[in-house]
């Protein structure tokens, strides 16, 4: 019996283990890429009627010669620093102004009871339904000519701390609802006012919940390109996606520094990502069905 | 009397705030309409000029053509000057450095363009018999400086255009202006506003009683100043327009006079019928003015009519709101908000800063994006007056009503990669084959990985999640890197075999494979968390009590696992379908919809209409179907869910 089952294992390993290695090819070959120290999209040069050991050298994620020119040159011969620049700076002010804004309104819908309360949390669920597309040119209308805020960080800001509002109230309120009442009570006796018991109780308990807003704020704007695109004319403004999709886009092929740049704006949230995902699996599950 | 108390027995704040909003809606409509006739009406000037010269050359030669034309320009000081364009001649010129008659050079290419498309304007109206394209230009940038085109006719035939340079700015060339109304009085509205709150402060309601007549008075005075005000205004409106029409027909009798001194062809003087120099946008006589210099009061009337019917719907639709506020008022439901948000003031200070900003960037643009749709804006109109790109339900009409999905031709059946369902039927193909690979494959990775005595799962677990972790455009790149037709990996592996390389993006087939790995690939680990999380939590006596029940492996499967994963399995399932439904990023970036726009899905369509054709207004209609078609998907799963969970 037991040697039954440590064959079917070791089968198990074989067939996840190709699997694996299928799954994270492409990042392999971007990291190959990225290190490679060339713009080409293949990784070595391949003869004119290469063998079958050749062709397989050439899908190998390995580079030729490995060299870091691809990440210094993004850096000090294209506007990716600066690009990269603007993406932490949008990405941070809509983290804060997200955060803010989804915290007074989750706290709300908590703990108070009060006319429209229904409506407001249906209202921001049902929002998750429209359509990008329709949002997006009277979105280009309001923030570009209207209000005139084309090319700036606050225009892109308000846009992305606004859409990410729904998803992190909804978390979050599931959160709030979780920490008894009968502590703000006993503060309330004592005289604390509503902005104290928020501000000293609520907000230091509900940390962890806080923290994957503050992610998910964040990487809504990290990760965003379209509306960026359109709001962000000037090549000096664009924010890093925008940027990496202007190396690879239409009639440009600067492979090379493509990989060297997922490679600098992937890092981080992949680590963020693997660090709180056990959290953003549940809240998504949470917030969206129920 | 504190202030809930006077909320409620007192008309005086509800109608005063109603009307108030009503005169300043009213006020703004009126403002929006004069802005737009006094454009309308210079046009219309400029256009007479323009038609006048035109008629005026039509039947001689061309060195009497370029004579002429030059007298005209230095009996009006507005026309700035006038070129005429035959073809690929510079006919006449009334300016000297143009040295006319010569060849076009190759920048007055737009000239010749634009005489192109006149004439094509002109021979589809005749071809239909009905009026569609605009056979006269218009261009006013910056104000006051018209460009006018108008077809040049010889003989009946059409030989060129005739652009006029009409400059209107400038007290000592301009004149008094054609449309003119008196500038806005605020001593009438605030008369009117001062009347209402009087009477709302005699009215005295008493809310205990069941019919409180004094809620009817209110309506009534209300209702009263509204129309009051309004007809006042549209009174005014009517004269201007008629002082309009006489100021444009004094302008023509000074003009038909000069030319029949200098001996053109003027229009008979004896004549009523409509005037033929002042005509609309297709040439057509406006009838206002007839050719003795009169003016034709039916069709004035009739033309005033017509314009005022939108605006009375609209100052109507303002009465309305005024009506709204002011019962929302009386009966009671201000009282109440006011109570209401003062007992409740902190929990509306805490929810205001998100609910301001959702409205502001979530729901306004929504409702904006709504009332496009029913326009016909583009980059090219949308500075006119929302009222005047209104066209109602054609967009939509044009979308759903267009089955033109295939051809027969000589080499079997075209399919038209533009259609509406062609997209929808790609976007339907695209959201079943993804959700598909990405359940299935998530379901045999979580199976895998919930073997019991595994080594490993944790390493694997997060390698395998790695898809899901980086950004999707970064991946959608990378895969399009890969299925580089030339150079990329995938076409290496199948040469290594001996097989041909496949050009990805040439084929619909091989084009939709290629968003389908991709898609395919960034799915995956999502359905393996969720559906690893419900298999963790099923309990393990309950294999094992049907193992020595005898129930072989399938049947473990197919009656404990399978229902048991199902309550996680649904709403999964529900949500990845409206995020494939709705992946821009991914078709987007690694096939672009390629070959011809055959894979496109609905989301991006819609994008492209809107940025690369700029038929924003299209674009708005399409994103509206495709809001409904997820509204109806939103009500039909609740539905289904709901029917599944009562199992």
């Amino acid at each position: 019996m037991a040697d039954i089952k440590t064959k079917n294992h070791v089968l198990l390993h074989v067939a996840l283990i190709s699997f694996t290695l299928l799954a994270i090819y492409p990042v392999l070959w971007v990291l190959a890429l990225a290190f490679s120290g060339q713009q080409s999209v293949g990784l070595i040069d391949l003869p004119k009627d290469p063998s079958f050991l050749e062709r397989f050298r050439g899908i190998l994620p390995v580079p030729a010669h490995w060299s870091v020119k691809n990440f210094v040159e993004v850096w000090t011969e294209q506007d990716f620093g600066r690009w990269m620049w603007n993406s932490v700076v949008v990405s941070l002010m809509t983290t804060v102004l997200g955060v803010f804004l989804a915290c007074t309104a989750a706290y709300a819908f908590s703990r108070f009871r009060f006319p429209g309360r229904n409506v407001g949390m249906l209202m921001f669920l049902i929002s998750q339904m429209f359509p990008g597309t329709l949002m997006l040119i009277p979105l280009f209308i309001i923030i570009v000519k209207w209000l005139g805020l084309g090319n700036t960080y606050t225009g892109l800001v308000i846009v992305y701390a606004t859409t990410a509002i729904p998803f992190c109230v909804w978390m979050l309120k599931g959160y709030f609802d979780t920490i008894p009442y009968d502590i703000e009570e006993s503060a309330l006796i004592d005289g604390a006012s509503r902005l104290t018991i928020f501000w000293r109780i609520i907000l230091p308990l509900a940390k962890p919940a806080i923290a994957i807003t503050a992610l998910f704020s964040f990487m809504t704007a990290w990760n965003e390109f379209i509306l960026a695109s359109i709001f962000m004319e000037s090549e000096a403004n664009y924010t890093a996606p925008v940027g990496l999709r202007f190396f690879v886009g239409g009639f440009s092929s600067q492979w090379g520094y493509f990989a060297a740049g997922s490679v600098i704006i992937s890092l981080p949230v992949v680590a963020l990502f693997l660090q709180l995902q056990k959290y953003l699996i549940s809240g998504l599950t949470a917030g969206s069905i129920k | 009397m504190n202030f809930a108390e006077h909320l409620k027995r007192s008309a005086m704040l509800g109608l005063g705030i109603s009307t108030l909003i009503t005169l300043s809606l009213s006020t703004w409509i009126f403002r929006a309409e004069e802005s737009d006739l006094r454009l309308q009406q210079r046009q219309r000037l400029a256009v007479m000029h323009a038609n006048s010269i035109a008629l005026a050359v039509a039947n001689t030669n061309p060195d009497e053509t370029g004579k002429r034309v030059r007298q005209i320009q230095k009996l009006e000081p507005r026309i700035e000057s006038v070129i005429i364009v035959g073809g690929m001649q510079l006919v006449a010129s009334t300016r000297a450095e143009d040295a006319a008659p010569r060849q076009l050079k190759h920048d007055e290419k737009a000239l010749f363009d634009l005489s192109n498309q006149i004439r094509s304007a002109r021979e589809t109206n005749r071809g239909e018999d009905i009026v569609r394209k605009k056979t006269i230009q218009i261009e006013e940038n910056p104000v006051g400086h018209i460009v006018v085109t108008v077809p040049y006719l010889s003989n009946g035939q059409f030989e060129g255009i005739l652009q006029m340079k009409f400059n209107m700015t400038g007290s000592d060339i301009s004149g008094p202006a054609i449309f003119n109304p008196a500038p806005d009085s605020f001593t009438l509205p605030l008369l009117f506003l001062l009347a209402s709150v009087l009477a709302g402060a005699l009215f005295r309601m008493s809310p205990e009683r069941k019919v409180d007549f004094t809620k009817f008075f209110a309506l009534g005075v209300f209702l009263l100043i509204a129309l009051l005000f309004q007809n006042q205004r549209l009174d005014r409106l009517k004269q201007s327009m008629a002082q309009a029409d006489q100021a444009i027909a004094a302008n023509y009798l000074t003009a038909a006079e000069q030319y029949d001194r200098l001996g053109f062809l003027a229009l008979p003087r004896d004549d009523t019928s409509a005037n033929l120099w002042d005509t609309d946008h297709y040439q057509r006589p406006l009838g206002l003015i007839a050719k003795n210099g009169s003016i034709l009061t039916g069709t004035q009337a009739a033309y005033f009519d017509k314009r005022s019917g939108f605006l009375k719907r609209i100052l109507g639709a303002a009465d309305l709101l005024g009506v709204i506020v002011l019962l929302f008022f009386l009966y009671g439901y201000a009282a109440r908000t006011y109570a209401a948000l003062k007992e409740h003031a902190d929990a509306y200070t805490y929810v205001a800063p998100a609910m301001i900003g959702m409205l502001v960037l979530v729901f306004f643009p929504f409702v904006y994006g709504i009332a496009l749709s029913f326009t016909d804006t583009t980059l090219f109109n949308e500075f006119l007056p929302f009222q005047d790109r209104l066209i109602g339900w054609a967009n939509f009409k044009a979308i759903l009503g267009d089955f033109n999905l295939y051809e027969h031709t000589a080499n079997g059946i075209i399919w038209n990669y533009q259609n509406f369902y062609w997209t929808l039927l790609v976007t339907v193909a695209w959201t079943i084959s993804n959700v598909t690979i990405g359940v299935s494959v998530g379901f045999l990775l979580a199976m895998a990985l919930n073997t019991e005595g595994l080594r490993g799962k944790a390493i694997y677990r997060v390698i395998l999640i790695l898809p899901w972790a980086i950004p999707n455009y970064i991946s959608a790149l990378v895969w399009r890197g890969m299925f580089h037709p030339q150079f990329g990996v995938i076409n290496q592996v199948l040469q290594m075999f001996g097989m041909q390389p496949v050009a990805w993006f040439d084929g619909v087939f091989s084009s939709f494979l290629t968003g389908v790995a991709t898609n395919g690939w960034l799915s995956f680990p999502f359905m393996m968390v969720v559906i690893l999380g419900a298999l963790q939590s099923i309990p393990k006596p309950m294999y094992e009590a049907a193992e020595v029940e005898g129930a072989n492996a399938w049947q473990r499967l197919r009656y404990i696992t399978l229902p048991l994963l199902k309550p996680t399995l649904i709403p999964a399932i529900v949500l990845s379908v409206v995020w494939t439904f709705n992946m821009f990023n991914i078709i987007f970036l690694v096939s672009g919809g390629e070959p011809g726009g055959a894979n496109e899905i609905l989301i991006t369509k819609a994008y492209k209409i809107a940025f690369e054709n700029y038929q924003y207004a299209y674009a708005a209609a399409y994103s509206t179907v495709i809001f409904m078609i997820l509204l109806v998907y939103g009500v039909f799963q609740t539905r289904i869910t709901k029917a599944t969970e009562s199992f």
